[in-house]
């Protein structure tokens, strides 16, 4: 089909584009049916590799949000008088001034860009970098700063970068805090086929996750203590003599110490301070060192939003080490990446002399990945200190339902000189902003697309495209050439980008275009020894980090107690995880989709029923939780006893009316990846006597149940709280 | 003939299928319209997804005293005409599986017609529990699945001595 730059389609008939879902990050193979310029129907792409024609629920509703009524369409700026629609290319012109102004008068480090994930994922980011670099300033903010990166700090101190987990040749799956079911779909038919061929399911969660529910084992530990769990694991590997030799001899660093370290954890220690029982603790092991090396083991999003997160992360990855995996078909591969063009900007004018938000803070965090601390940053345009953030180019991010501590992000970004919104809705943080842009969806966007677990290359198409509406690559190459710096946006497109991305890989646009199954890159896969080399300042595997001791951090992945159990306060009884995935859902996207608002209309504080006895509530009856910093409301759902830790509760985020970050800390961080406590909040549960009325604060019967509803209750011979026995 | 084939062993209960399947009749995802179900029993950890298996000799065919029930010559499925059904309800008591369920708005019968031959269900299975399969294929497929089982199995109690 051809398309017509700034227009609709050229052939009015039906046709079929082939690309990739961007309805979540796993970017699953689509053939979308288009019909006189509208979508009206997708599939699966039996072809492509990663997803093979199968798709979860939410590609289907890709139809519904494209088209949605509630799509921006034209440019909005704020007036005394509410919204009013502009030109895009009069908005373009006065946000342009309006940041010349700022830039003239405070500097252009007080200019920063934020980059979300709703409308799009792989050279949007570096887009985002290479604008504000360009621009003079180095505060590039993203979702990153609570995902991905604390896990990307985890491996990368250990192993030296983060390997692919070949999840379908090995002997022994670990889930680890991820549920992909609900996160990644196609991580499960991997899963599925790693068990036909006789490989064991260990997942490893303080609720039973989708995934758990096939597990041969379900490890429940309190939420926090993985460390403690994959030390007693380091222990009893060591003490069975069941780890790799060989491997820990040639490739590491750091073994005598976290083998004495570990040794005070065990099992029974490890029992009191996680709950999972001795005899759990020494079966994972025992299953583990069976798989000889062929091992993947999967570290997800459930462990990074901790106190002592990256170490919980860091011991959970040097049982790779002990068991041999680099290297071996099912263990965890080390594979080049596709070799794009980089457009970064950081080797040219890195601006590090500006100060980055969070660099000094956070120093590993911006070491590893350039990334700067939105945390910080939001306190940086209350405070000031170190300097005042003033303006912001957001784009789809929505930090509002997203971010940790709602009402201060609210404050943060309403108090910005100037604020602007690219999205594909209204969001509640467009809502906040000088200017709204409406953005191009994935598809009418064309980027190229690496699965590096499966070393393919995709390009995505665009299947129709909308006046007034700009791709991601426009809006920056449009802005940048009104302030002065064009020439680091010299390609007319999108399209000359990706020809530009894609020179030195040996593959052009004309063959990835001409195949949207993919195309495979780079070597295949090996099954041999471990890289010569890791990636690592020692060049070896670093149990224990000289990289972090020199930087005032453990060297060793020493595990510390959540405060949740280390000061355990009367008043927040409760710990709360928020943040599981679920399935109708990406975050806050996808509730404004009729279809799955109507099919999961509410969202809920999942319970387990001894604490609902306790607390006398009922499923669906409606809940206050409270933390020391705000409070939600949401109805319960009564899980099975086996589904979620005693004492502990679950919300997922990214509801607008039942938002779980009115109640997470924006204050409390992990020391080395500064990610924001949302996985072990301690709360307190409270039964709102009648809308208006019985808001209890600590006083009054709610209080009262609040005794009776904690982890400590135990609630008569139950299973115990969370803390039973550690205090 | 192809059938949907279920795996157990494999469903995480995730209720894509079930989603599927409710969109593909109807264009809405209420769980109630799905033809195919998924049983999750949490204490147990136990998915079943259950789903018509297009009876070579079918009870609901026989006993349908309108006629309505009859079987696709492409695709083999048993299909009901829902314009002839006259809500009577007896193949929901013939059917052996209780894979037939009563629409209650429309008053007429639903079961699994395999979406004309690309059942929604099995493309929506991101676990690939679920496999639109030729017959003969299904017994060939489970025997190399128990026989990985029995692999690990007997690896693990030779290692353990």
């Amino acid at each position: 089909m051809a398309i017509v730059p700034g227009g609709g389609t050229a052939e009015p008939a039906a046709t079929t584009v082939k690309t990739l879902c961007r309805m979540c990050d796993d970017r699953c193979g689509i053939e979308v049916h288009v019909q006189d310029g509208r979508v009206v129907d997708l599939r699966g792409n039996d072809e492509h590799p990663w997803s093979h024609g199968r798709l979860c629920v939410k590609a289907r509703a890709g139809v519904d949000v494209v088209h949605h009524p509630d799509r921006l369409r034209r440019s909005l700026k704020r007036t005394p008088q509410g919204w009013q629609e502009i030109a895009l290319e009069q908005a373009l012109d006065e946000i342009a001034e309006r940041l010349l102004q700022i830039i003239d008068k405070h500097g252009a480090r007080t200019v920063s860009v934020w980059k979300g994930e709703a409308v799009g994922f792989a050279q949007q980011e570096d887009l985002a970098r290479r604008f504000i670099h360009a621009l003079g300033s180095p505060n590039y903010l993203s979702n990153d700063s609570m995902c991905w990166v604390g896990r990307f700090i985890g491996h990368k101190t250990v192993l030296g970068s983060w390997p692919v987990v070949d999840i379908e040749h090995a002997r022994c799956v670990v889930m680890w805090g991820a549920n992909p079911p609900h996160s990644r779909p196609n991580l499960t038919q991997r899963i599925t086929a790693a068990r036909r061929n006789g490989a064991t399911l260990i997942a490893v969660d303080p609720r039973l996750s989708a995934v758990a529910r096939r597990a041969d084992i379900h490890v429940a530990p309190r939420p926090g203590t993985d460390g403690a769990l994959a030390l007693g694991l380091v222990r009893e590997i060591v003490r069975v003599g069941a780890y790799d030799r060989e491997f820990v001899r040639q490739y590491t660093v750091g073994f005598d110490e976290l083998a004495e370290y570990a040794d005070s954890f065990t099992p029974e220690v490890v029992e009191e301070e996680t709950g999972v029982p001795a005899a759990t603790l020494r079966s994972t092991a025992r299953t583990m060192c069976a798989a000889e090396g062929r091992l993947a083991l999967y570290a997800g999003n459930g462990l990074e939003h901790h106190e002592n997160g990256v170490n919980n992360i860091r011991a959970i990855v040097a049982l790779n080490a002990l068991l041999g995996t680099p290297g071996k078909s099912g263990g965890a591969l080390f594979e080049a990446p596709l070799p794009l063009r980089s457009l970064l900007l950081y080797d040219e004018l890195p601006h590090t002399e500006l100060g980055p938000l969070g660099a000094d803070r956070f120093p590993v965090l911006y070491d590893v990945r350039q990334e700067c601390h939105t945390m910080t940053a939001l306190d940086a345009v209350l405070s000031g200190d170190p300097y005042r953030l003033r303006a912001m180019l957001l784009t789809a991010a929505n930090p509002m339902l997203t971010n940790p501590d709602t009402a201060r992000v609210r404050d943060a970004l309403a108090a910005l000189d100037l604020l602007v919104v690219r999205d594909l809705f209204m969001t509640e943080t467009a809502a906040l902003a000088d200017y709204v842009l409406p953005a191009a969806s994935f598809m009418e966007r064309e980027e190229v697309h690496t699965h590096h677990e499966i070393k393919v290359v995709t390009l995505t198409r665009p299947v129709f495209s909308l006046p007034e509406v700009q791709t991601e690559y426009q809006f920056w190459h449009d802005l940048a050439h009104r302030l002065g710096f064009g020439e680091y946006f010299p390609w007319d497109d999108e399209t000359a980008l990706d020809r530009w991305l894609l020179e030195p890989t040996g593959i052009s646009l004309e063959e990835l275009a001409a195949h949207p199954e993919g195309m495979p890159y780079g070597a295949p896969r090996r099954d041999g020894p471990a890289p010569d080399r890791f990636a690592s300042p020692s060049g070896k595997v670093e149990l224990a980090s000289a990289y972090l001791g020199d930087l005032g951090y453990d060297e060793l992945p020493e595990y510390r107690r959540p405060a949740y159990l280390e000061t355990p306060d009367a008043d927040y009884p409760f710990v709360l995880i928020t943040g599981a995935r679920q399935l109708l859902f990406a975050h806050s996207r996808g509730h404004n989709v009729a279809r799955f608002s109507d099919a999961m209309p509410a969202a809920a504080v999942e319970m387990h029923p001894d604490d609902a006895v306790a607390l006398n509530v009922e499923e669906g009856d409606t809940v206050e939780v409270t933390s020391r910093i705000g409070s939600v409301r949401a109805p319960v759902r009564v899980v099975a006893s086996n589904e979620i830790v005693p004492g502990c509760l679950q919300m997922t985020h990214g509801w607008a009316d039942s938002n779980a970050n009115l109640v997470t800390h924006d204050d409390r961080f992990d020391p080395v990846s500064g990610f924001p406590l949302m996985k072990s909040v301690e709360v307190r549960v409270s039964v709102p006597r009648s809308d208006g009325a019985g808001r209890d604060e600590g006083g009054g019967d709610g209080a009262a149940l609040d005794q009776g509803g904690g982890v400590h209750g135990g609630s008569g011979g139950g299973p115990g709280g969370v803390r039973g026995g550690v205090a | 003939m192809r059938i949907v084939v279920t795996d157990p062993d494999s469903c995480v209960a995730c209720r894509d299928c079930e989603y599927a399947c409710a969109f593909e009749h109807g264009g809405s995802l209420r769980r109630e319209a799905s033809r195919i179900r998924v049983n999750f029993y949490p204490d147990e950890r136990v998915c079943v997804p259950l789903t018509c298996l297009q009876c070579a000799d079918a009870w609901c065919v026989e006993v349908c005293p309108a006629g309505a029930i009859e079987r696709d010559p492409q695709t083999g499925a048993v299909t009901i005409a829902a314009a002839r059904c006259a809500g009577c309800k007896m193949c929901l008591l013939a059917c052996p599986f209780g894979a037939i369920h009563f629409d209650a708005v429309e008053e007429v019968a639903r079961k699994c017609d395999l979406c004309g031959g690309d059942p929604a269900c099995v493309r929506a299975c991101i676990a690939d529990s679920l496999q639109f399969a030729e017959v003969d294929e299904i017994a060939e497929t489970r025997r190399r699945s128990v026989d990985a089982r029995l692999r690990t199995t007997l690896r693990r109690d030779r290692e353990d001595v």
